[in-house]
């Protein structure tokens, strides 16, 4: 087994190389929050969008800005050094202005639709283009990092590294919390929430959720039974399999006999004892508010003498 | 919306494993259950190598390489199940698709089960597994360490462990759906609010599971390592926890993560809506490949 070692060689290209990488953090942590919001987007429209365009912004103003274009410039050096990877490269260098014209369309749609639009089938199909949209940027990145990531410190040269390192932009603003608070404030404001729901955006009502519980309760409880139905089936054949003779074969008979008539016992009385309980259950929640009621007023009567 | 499959998952959990969890439990039982069960997961994909060496010393363990060309990262994965068992075939398909997502080399480690090895077995080996990727020369600035349920609190405690030795820190950690609390004193909050909806698990047998992981030593329940709960998160790595609203465990994560935080640590908690627990692992169903893709998000902002 290979291993492989922190320490890298001193190159030029180095410090180039890292900073690209560093630029995929940032795009990660924004595809993630993409993700997040997309999936709210249809029943969340206003917050959904605010932090949507934002982030589609953000990829604009700096990825596509200035990732791209320094991808771009390395990719034309490797090219020059190293023809096996032509199409490959062309290929990533193609996603970059196709990712660059999907972004623009995405965060001009989402500016420009109502709510009501978001909220209908307009917003579900923007929806679908949003997860297109991620999926082929996260496979694109994985691309880049197998292709070209490992392989460009080796076929570089000094000369190369000079021309590619020139001109260079500024650094990623994920990185500066104020830059982001002022430039892109719902995304930033976002981003700092540790906690993320997914999919918890239609609050159920009481109701529903008790419904709910009772059906779950009713699968637990034929669950339970079916689970041990299949088990005594199962206890059963291995007793008739183990009889020896008519008379350990009688006994067995006798054993399954009860067994089953117990189990026969269980079917009865379990699902009868839960419709007691639940019963129960219902009556007392549906007495609950009006006993409230009566403490209420007895309290306010001896509070008022 | 939450997916047809997902929805099925649910359903054959609740009709198997959860009740199960609620009988008298009898681990040759589950484990030959669990091992029929595996039969629905594919195995892993062709492009995905599997080798054994380096091995360990008392339990098997398994690196995983896409063909796809891997980078330095590394992903060390602990299975779950309750620590007594392990869905084998489910669980390497969960690092398998972890490691394509994110170009990394896996590790998975079948650490000793209760409760004929209880703790400390388990982490000793988690702890072996840990410490070979440090000798190999592996910086730990490319190494992520991920558990789910049962190894996601072996994570913990392997961060918690290798911090008291001194050990250098991996460069994050994921955990879905840790158990990370074995005092299991809760009279309130998700394992009682989630008992009913949460369609894996079930604490009836809770006790049981305690004394079978802990042995003889039920009074260590409380113990850093084995409750991380309670535990002093200064100097660990950032954290990110993926975790159902319907679990009995989600508290845990919430818990965790709380103490995490004040202790200056980073921590994330994506709570997902009606998902069972380990859903990350069907691999048949949307949402776990949406959860993998979030998964790789993180992996790729820790070990750019």
């Amino acid at each position: 087994m290979s291993t492989t070692q922190s320490s890298k060689p001193s190159n030029p290209g180095h410090a180039f190389m890292r900073a690209l990488r560093q630029d995929h953090v940032g795009l990660s942590r924004v595809m993630r929050e993409i993700d997040t919001q997309a999936h709210r987007l249809t029943e969340d429209p206003e917050g959904a969008r605010a932090i949507l365009v934002d982030a589609f912004r953000y990829l604009l103003r700096y990825h596509h800005a200035y990732h791209h274009p320094r991808e771009d410039r390395l990719f034309a050096h490797i090219r020059a050094r190293d023809d096996e990877l032509e199409q490959t490269l062309q290929k990533l260098s193609h996603e970059h202005e196709s990712g660059e014209q999907e972004t623009e369309r995405l965060a001009d749609d989402l500016t420009h639709a109502s709510s009501e639009d978001l909220a209908g089938e307009y917003g579900a199909a923007l929806v679908n283009r949003i997860n297109d949209y991620l999926r082929h940027t996260r496979t694109h990145m994985r691309h880049e990092e197998t292709v070209f990531y490992s392989r460009a410190e080796r076929v570089l040269t000094d000369e190369d590294w000079l021309a590619i390192t020139a001109d260079d932009g500024p650094d990623d603003p994920i990185t500066d919390i104020r830059t982001m608070r002022a430039s892109y404030p719902a995304l930033a404001r976002s981003l700092d929430d540790p906690t993320s729901h997914l999919g918890l955006n239609r609050p159920e009502r009481s109701s529903s959720n008790e419904l709910r519980l009772q059906v779950l309760a009713l699968t637990d409880l034929y669950g339970g039974l079916m689970y041990e139905a299949i088990d005594l089936t199962r206890t059963n054949f291995r007793r008739l399999k183990s009889a020896r003779g008519p008379v350990s074969l009688v006994r067995a008979a006798g054993t399954i006999y009860a067994d089953n008539l117990r189990f026969a016992g269980q079917c009865v009385t379990r699902p009868s004892r839960w419709a007691v309980n639940t019963g129960a259950g219902l009556i007392v929640g549906w007495l609950k508010p009006y006993m409230n009621d009566q403490q209420d007023r007895t309290g306010e009567q001896f509070g008022g003498e | 919306m939450v997916s047809w499959q997902t929805r099925t998952a649910k359903l054959l959990s609740r009709l198997t494993i959860r009740q199960s969890l609620k009988r008298e439990l009898s681990i040759a039982d589950m484990r030959e259950r669990i091992r029929s069960m595996e039969r629905f997961f594919p195995s892993v994909p062709d492009d995905i190598r599997i080798e054994n060496e380096p091995g360990l010393s008392h339990c098997d363990a398994e690196w995983l390489t896409p063909s796809s060309g891997p980078t330095e990262r590394v992903i060390l994965h602990l299975p779950g199940g309750a620590f007594m068992t392990r869905f084998v075939r489910a669980e390497r398909l969960l690092l398998a698709r972890m490691c394509r997502a994110t170009n990394a080399r896996g590790r998975l480690v079948f650490y000793r089960l209760a409760p004929e090895n209880p703790y400390p077995a388990g982490l000793d080996d988690c702890m072996e597994a840990y410490q070979q990727i440090l000798d190999l020369g592996i910086p730990p600035e490319h190494l992520i360490i991920s558990g789910v349920s049962a190894g996601g609190c072996l994570a913990l405690s392997v961060l918690l462990k290798a911090r008291d030795l001194d050990l250098p820190m991996p460069a994050g950690a994921i955990l879905m759906s840790p158990a990370a609390d074995m005092t299991d004193e809760s009279t309130d909050g998700s394992r009682v609010a989630n008992a009913a909806r949460d369609a894996v698990l079930s604490l009836e047998r809770g006790d049981e599971i305690r004394r079978l992981y802990l042995g003889e030593h039920v009074e260590l329940a409380n113990h850093p390592y084995i409750s991380p709960v309670l535990a002093d998160y200064t100097g660990l790595p950032p954290l990110f926890f993926q975790v159902s609203g319907s679990e009995i465990l989600l508290d845990d994560s919430h818990r965790c993560a709380e103490r995490a935080r004040a202790c200056g640590v980073p921590a994330e908690v994506e709570v997902w809506d009606r998902m069972p627990h380990g859903w990350q692992a069907l691999s048949f169903a949307p949402e776990s490949g949406r959860a993998i893709a979030r998964l790789a998000d993180f992996i790729r902002e820790r070990c750019p």
